[in-house]
């Protein structure tokens, strides 16, 4: 039986705020950009008692806490405090596998620390990150990362709840079906017209019955239904994609994206810089239209591309591959350099010119 | 509508159609070939809004008119009518009737007004060419041309017309360039060089190939090109940009030459290419004296290695290069000899036929 350990750092980005400026400490915070389709990216738990959640619209966060204290998000300093935090886990195991800068899985059936259980290890963690950095952490332990993760969220914030391996099955049974990860609404709503809400209603299905109607997410759900997670903690796993995206504040039409194109296919060639043994292939152009319909258009070309600029010419010449009408608006634009494969050895082709 | 034909020219009209219809597209009537039936015949185009064709056919005509149909199914049914004479009769709402021998087939078209009118290009100079040599020109330069369509100026065969009544084609991916000079007297009337499109170049070589002795025309006009042979128009846009200087990247002479008999070379490039690694076709090139070796490895399968006997006495050299840009280039030559130069390891090897530069092929080396 494996022990894992989720650790979710609590209202992360508002928390390191609070902390770093005395002044803020009690009263609602909110971190997010300004703008009319900016979204939250945190929110202090003062805040929260006002309805705002993360990845509301912040415009909607204001109306619901006008006098909160909004912050623009310092990225730079939370990634230095996640490395602090990912320092005190990496004590315990070195499988870890970070979700995000504020959440990580960590495989603790044999600790390095020594320590006798996976609960003692989540405690420890928890007192670290409270000496060391002055945050809060909330921590889930169960035999599977699906278990851990819902406990870290059940005592939240700055709790721990554990899920031992004979209480699985009871502690499963009245959840609502949305708490299994995979499920939303639409999967909510075709599971609902079946007449089942809880995961114990769920675990009543035959697996054939989930699996006809649900393919293999069918056999997924069966599995979860039934507590059963063999997905392992994989540490640090090598980029797969790296892609950059950005709403705008008003919609606008094709010809107009070029320089936000331009711009955000050098913040990704700045990304994948940072990862020198591992080449990305595939171009992608992401565009989102005013009525939301989602549209992505790729290329491969025959060698990767090798500089800031050709990631850039590719981008925007996918934009000729966009069939919609020329009045189309678009709300959102995204470029990702995706399909990444570890370095081959330079053998290059030369060039007659470029 | 309603006229009768040869099966066989209705097979030949939408045969020439079939590279040019377009079955991904947003427009569906651009899947299809209009079939205009008058009194002098019927003529079928097809027309991708970049390139079009009108094919010309006799035909017994007892009712002009036109309809729209689909290119390809259309086509499946003639080539499987069971009889020499085909009719076709327009129905009501566009429904044709394709009636030969004992087989009937009532097809779903659409109406000849929604079909996108071709550009007119009456304007355009002229000239008288010859097929085979434009044929020779294509297939000596088209390996060349980028499949890489973010670099769209290099989508195309640059045609430049030189004095002295010479054409020049030129064709690079960036790695590789191809260049052939010949004969095509005539006044283009153009200012400089025009890129036509692969695309077009594909469909123009296949319909010399149909008949390369046939009387051909080729003229320039705005941003297009027109091509007329008997019984035939073709219209096509050109690529819209600048060139690449390719002047700039065809060495004048090497430091290394080597005579190589050309099908022992490109044999044994082929045969040594198998063991490239990760089929990028790399091998190694070496020249010793009166020796030409091919060699390459790979570090999953093993290596490889072949010995030419060639007349050499220049500096030992060990270059890389793919295998493929140099056997693209023997597989066009006739000669059964070629010149090979090189200059160092990272210069361009040049192919030639040996004393005759107007067909030159340059290839970047690989780094091995």
């Amino acid at each position: 039986m494996r022990k894992i350990v989720h650790i979710d750092m609590d209202a992360f980005y508002a928390s390191v705020e609070q902390r770093d400026e005395p002044s803020l400490r009690g009263r609602p915070v909110v971190v997010a950009w300004r703008g009319q389709r900016s979204v939250v990216c945190a929110a202090s738990y003062e805040a929260r008692t006002f309805g705002v959640r993360s990845a509301m619209p912040a415009m909607r966060a204001e109306r619901l806490c006008p006098h909160a204290v909004f912050l623009p998000p310092d990225f730079t300093r939370y990634r230095a405090v996640s490395r602090q935090v990912h320092e005190i886990l990496a004590r315990h195991t070195s499988l870890v596998e970070p979700l995000s800068l504020d959440e990580a899985y960590l495989d603790v059936t044999e600790p390095k620390s020594g320590l006798p259980s996976a609960t003692e290890v989540a405690r420890a963690i928890r007192r670290s990150i409270r000496e060391e950095l002055r945050l809060t952490a909330s921590a889930g332990v169960a035999p599977n990362k699906f278990l851990a993760k819902i406990a870290s969220d059940w005592r939240k914030p700055d709790g721990l709840f554990v899920i031992r391996p004979h209480q699985v099955m009871d502690f499963l049974a009245p959840l609502p079906v949305g708490r299994i990860p995979g499920v939303g609404k639409v999967m909510e709503g075709k599971l609902a017209a079946m007449g089942i809400s809880t995961v114990g209603e769920l675990r009543a299905v035959a697996a054939v019955e989930l699996e006809q109607r649900f393919g293999s997410q069918g056999r997924r759900l069966h599995e979860l239904a039934h507590g059963i997670d063999e997905s392992p903690v994989q540490p640090e796993r090598p980029v797969q994609s790296i892609s950059a995206e950005d709403t705008f504040e008003r919609d606008q039409p094709l010809e107009a994206l070029g320089p936000t194109i331009r711009r955000l296919a050098e913040r990704v060639w700045a990304a994948a810089a940072r990862e020198p043994e591992r080449i990305g292939r595939t171009v992608v152009l992401k565009l989102k239209t005013a009525e939301f319909k989602l549209l992505t258009r790729s290329h491969t070309p025959p060698t990767p591309p090798a500089s800031a600029q050709e990631l850039v010419s590719i981008a925007l010449s996918l934009c000729g591959r966009v069939e919609l009408p020329e009045r189309t608006l678009y709300r959102l634009v995204g470029v990702g350099l995706g399909n990444f494969r570890d370095t081959a050895p330079a053998r290059p082709q030369l060039k007659l010119f470029d | 509508m309603e006229f009768r034909i040869a099966t066989d020219e209705l097979k030949k009209a939408l045969y020439r159609a079939q590279g040019i219809v377009e079955r991904k597209t947003t427009m569906p009537i651009l899947a299809n070939v209009l079939v205009n039936a008058t009194k002098s015949g019927v003529t079928v185009t097809a027309f991708d809004l970049d390139i079009g064709i009108v094919s010309e056919h006799p035909a017994e005509v007892s009712k002009p008119g036109a309809v729209t149909l689909s290119a390809k199914y259309v086509f499946d049914i003639v080539q499987n009518l069971p009889d020499a004479q085909v009719t076709l009769k327009k129905l009501a709402n566009n429904y044709v009737d394709i009636s030969s021998g004992s087989a009937h087939f009532k097809i779903v078209g659409m109406a000849a007004e929604e079909y996108p009118k071709l550009p007119k290009e009456e304007s355009a100079p002229l000239v008288q060419i010859s097929g085979n040599t434009l044929l020779e020109m294509i297939k000596k330069t088209q390996f060349a041309i980028s499949s890489d369509e973010t670099r769209y100026i290099l989508n195309g065969v640059y045609f430049e017309p030189q004095a002295g009544g010479k054409v020049r084609m030129v064709a690079t991916d960036g790695h590789r360039l191809s260049l052939i000079e010949r004969e095509l007297t005539g006044d283009f009337k153009l200012k400089g060089g025009v890129i036509i499109p692969r695309k077009g170049l594909m469909e123009l070589k296949r319909l010399l190939d149909e008949a390369p002795d046939a009387e051909c025309h080729l003229g320039f006009a705005e941003n297009s090109a027109l091509f007329k042979k008997p019984g035939l128009t073709m219209v096509m846009r050109l690529i819209d940009g600048q060139f690449p200087e390719y002047q700039r990247v065809i060495p004048k002479e090497g430091e290394k030459v080597v005579m190589v008999p050309k099908m022992s070379f490109l044999e044994s490039l082929k045969r040594i290419a198998l063991l490239s690694a990760d089929k990028s076709y790399a091998v190694r090139i070496g020249l010793e004296e009166n020796k030409l070796l091919i060699t390459a490895n790979n570090p999953d399968l093993g290596e490889a290695r072949d010995v030419l006997e060639v007349a050499y006495r220049g500096g030992d050299i060990t270059i890389g290069f793919n295998a493929r840009y140099l056997t693209d280039v023997l597989s066009v030559m006739e000669t059964d000899e070629v010149s090979f130069e090189l200059g160092d390891e990272h210069s361009p090897g040049v192919i030639h036929a040996p004393g005759d530069r107007s067909f030159t092929a340059v290839v970047m080396p690989m780094r091995v």
